[in-house]
């Protein structure tokens, strides 16, 4: 199998219309865009700025231009855009169409309008593995890089701004009213992040490689964390990349700012990794991007590496779990490891080097 | 089934399109229980999805097997009738459960007591998602793999599912 590197990535976010403007958010400490819908007390981390349009054909322009945006960021553009294109995505276009509950085609529909929108030539799938759905995209790419049926893939994590899945997940009693608190002593649920991320992949050696990942379904609890099946996702991304868990520098934890699952994730990874190994959270900054999340954090973690900015936290990390959260290391990272969770018992493992670092 | 690549097999197959008119309460009978809080889509999944092991002989899924789901319909009728429920302020915690579509991996990992690899996807033309998910398992090393075809649009039901094998 080819390697495959992650040649380009774009993001807008909560932080900003483009990478650089969240990395220079994050080095100036702004404070990410947050939005609270009309008649709704719970926070998102908004990556619009205003009101969000009512009309479907004014919403779809905004996306048409975010999305569009996001991908010429990547790089992806600049191919011949004949490789697989994967969307990522819990709530696709709901956005557009929650107030007129006019419906039409259908969940694979709006993965082809986007490919429309970007003239995209190659094959179009959609990825509805909820919270881990952009890791398994970034592994079905690999898979097709590494086998040398395409040159280059796009990876599009689609969280586009509706209000339905902050009253869903409101209704679950899985969001917090305040800034969402990963692993925090004050921790109090969830806050949802909108986002769109676009990883360029491809077999032209590039910084980032993507060594390895898993995505593994434990079905005891459909809703929450299960720490075998997480071990299992872990063990398997480490097998891929011929690697042990000594090599991993730096661990982007899944937490969100649930209670129960931050607590069964730290205690994993203390577990099989240890406790000198810095861990890093990026939910307070991105929010928590659902199906996009696997691209909006490895996107904006890279980032970050690259230009050495630390994410700061705005808040005091539960000592008896993650104590070594948010410390920064004294230089950066060699090997990320990324874990994510999410609805349906999906948990997900990914690994990538800095071919740069030393 | 279209998309067949080699080595895998079809070692057995289960195809209700459309499922017949008691497929609930052969269900819960192959069960032994009706399974609680599933929306259709995911019902419709799990029952086409327990038949196919079924006619493969099989109780339980092996644990290294990987599973697949396509679907262009997904779990959007649940999706709609949430979304109404939504916009109408009525609380609704099982309606979205019920809308995500990962939610039927939960389900075969319950009552097919497995944990393993999966996805759900969705290709206009289905065979190419199968290819896409015999390659992924044959890259992971899996013992076998479960592909399923489940649509939901209206009242028009189809459960498709093949259980691949290593020649």
């Amino acid at each position: 199998m080819r390697p495959t590197y992650l040649r380009g990535a774009g993001l807008a976010s909560a932080l900003g219309p483009d990478l650089p403007a969240a990395v220079h958010a994050l080095r100036t400490d702004a404070p990410p865009r947050m939005r609270r819908h009309a008649g709704l007390d719970w926070p998102v981390h908004a990556v619009w700025e205003g009101e969000v349009p009512a009309s479907e054909d004014a919403w779809m322009a905004h996306a048409r231009e975010t999305v569009c945006a996001a991908a010429r960021e990547s790089g992806a553009l600049d191919t011949a855009r004949s490789g697989p294109l994967f969307i990522a995505s819990s709530s696709r276009d709901i956005g557009a169409r929650e107030q007129s509950l006019a419906w039409h085609g259908d969940t694979h529909a709006f993965s082809e309008r986007v490919a429309q929108w970007l003239d995209w030539r190659g094959p179009v799938f959609s990825v509805f593995n909820a919270c881990t759905s952009a890791v398994q995209a970034v592994l079905s790419a690999q898979r097709c890089i590494g086998a040398g049926e395409c040159e280059d893939a796009l990876v599009l994590g689609l969280e586009l701004p509706n209000r339905y899945t902050v009253c869903g997940l409101a209704a679950m009693q899985l969001l917090s009213t305040e800034r969402a608190q990963p692993c925090g002593a004050g921790r109090a649920g969830l806050v949802v992040g909108e986002a769109v991320a676009a990883l360029h992949l491809g077999a032209a050696p590039a910084r980032w490689r993507i060594d390895g990942g898993a995505c593994v379904v434990g079905g005891s609890n459909p809703a929450g964390l299960e720490p075998q099946a997480l071990a299992r996702a872990l063990d398997l991304a480490l097998a891929r990349g011929g690697l042990q868990a000594r090599d991993i520098g730096l661990v982007k934890m899944h937490a969100a700012g649930s209670g129960a699952n931050d607590a069964l994730e730290a205690s994993l990874l203390a577990e099989r990794l240890g406790t000198h190994v810095p861990w890093v959270t990026l939910k307070p900054s991105l929010g928590h991007t659902l199906g996009a999340a696997g691209a909006a954090e490895l996107a904006l973690l890279t980032a970050c590496q690259a230009a050495d900015v630390w994410p700061r936290l705005h808040y005091a990390p539960d000592p008896a779990l993650a104590p070594q959260l948010g410390k920064a290391p004294a230089h950066a990272a060699h090997r990320l490891l990324l874990l994510f969770a999410g609805f349906g018992g999906g948990h997900a493992a990914l690994v990538a080097t800095d071919q740069e670092a030393r | 089934m279209d998309g067949l690549e080699s080595p895998w097999r079809v070692a057995a197959c289960s195809v209700a399109d459309p499922p017949p008119l008691h497929w609930r309460e052969e269900l819960a009978g192959l069960l032994g229980v009706r399974p609680r809080r599933l929306g259709t889509w995911a019902e419709l999944g799990l029952y086409g999805a327990r038949t196919c092991l079924e006619a493969a002989g099989l109780a339980v899924l092996p644990p290294q097997a990987m599973v697949c789901v396509a679907s262009l319909s997904g779990s959007e009728s649940a999706t709609h009738a949430t979304a109404a429920q939504c916009r109408d302020g009525l609380p609704l915690p099982f309606g979205f459960l019920q809308s995500q579509s990962s939610q039927l991996l939960a389900a075969l990992g319950q009552w097919l007591q497995w944990e393993g690899q999966g996805g759900c996807l969705a290709h206009r033309d289905p065979a190419q998602a199968w290819r896409l998910a015999q390659r992924e398992a044959l890259q992971a090393q899996a013992s076998g793999l479960l592909l399923g075809q489940v649509e939901e649009s209206g009242m028009q039901l189809a459960t498709r599912w093949w259980w691949l094998v290593r020649d």
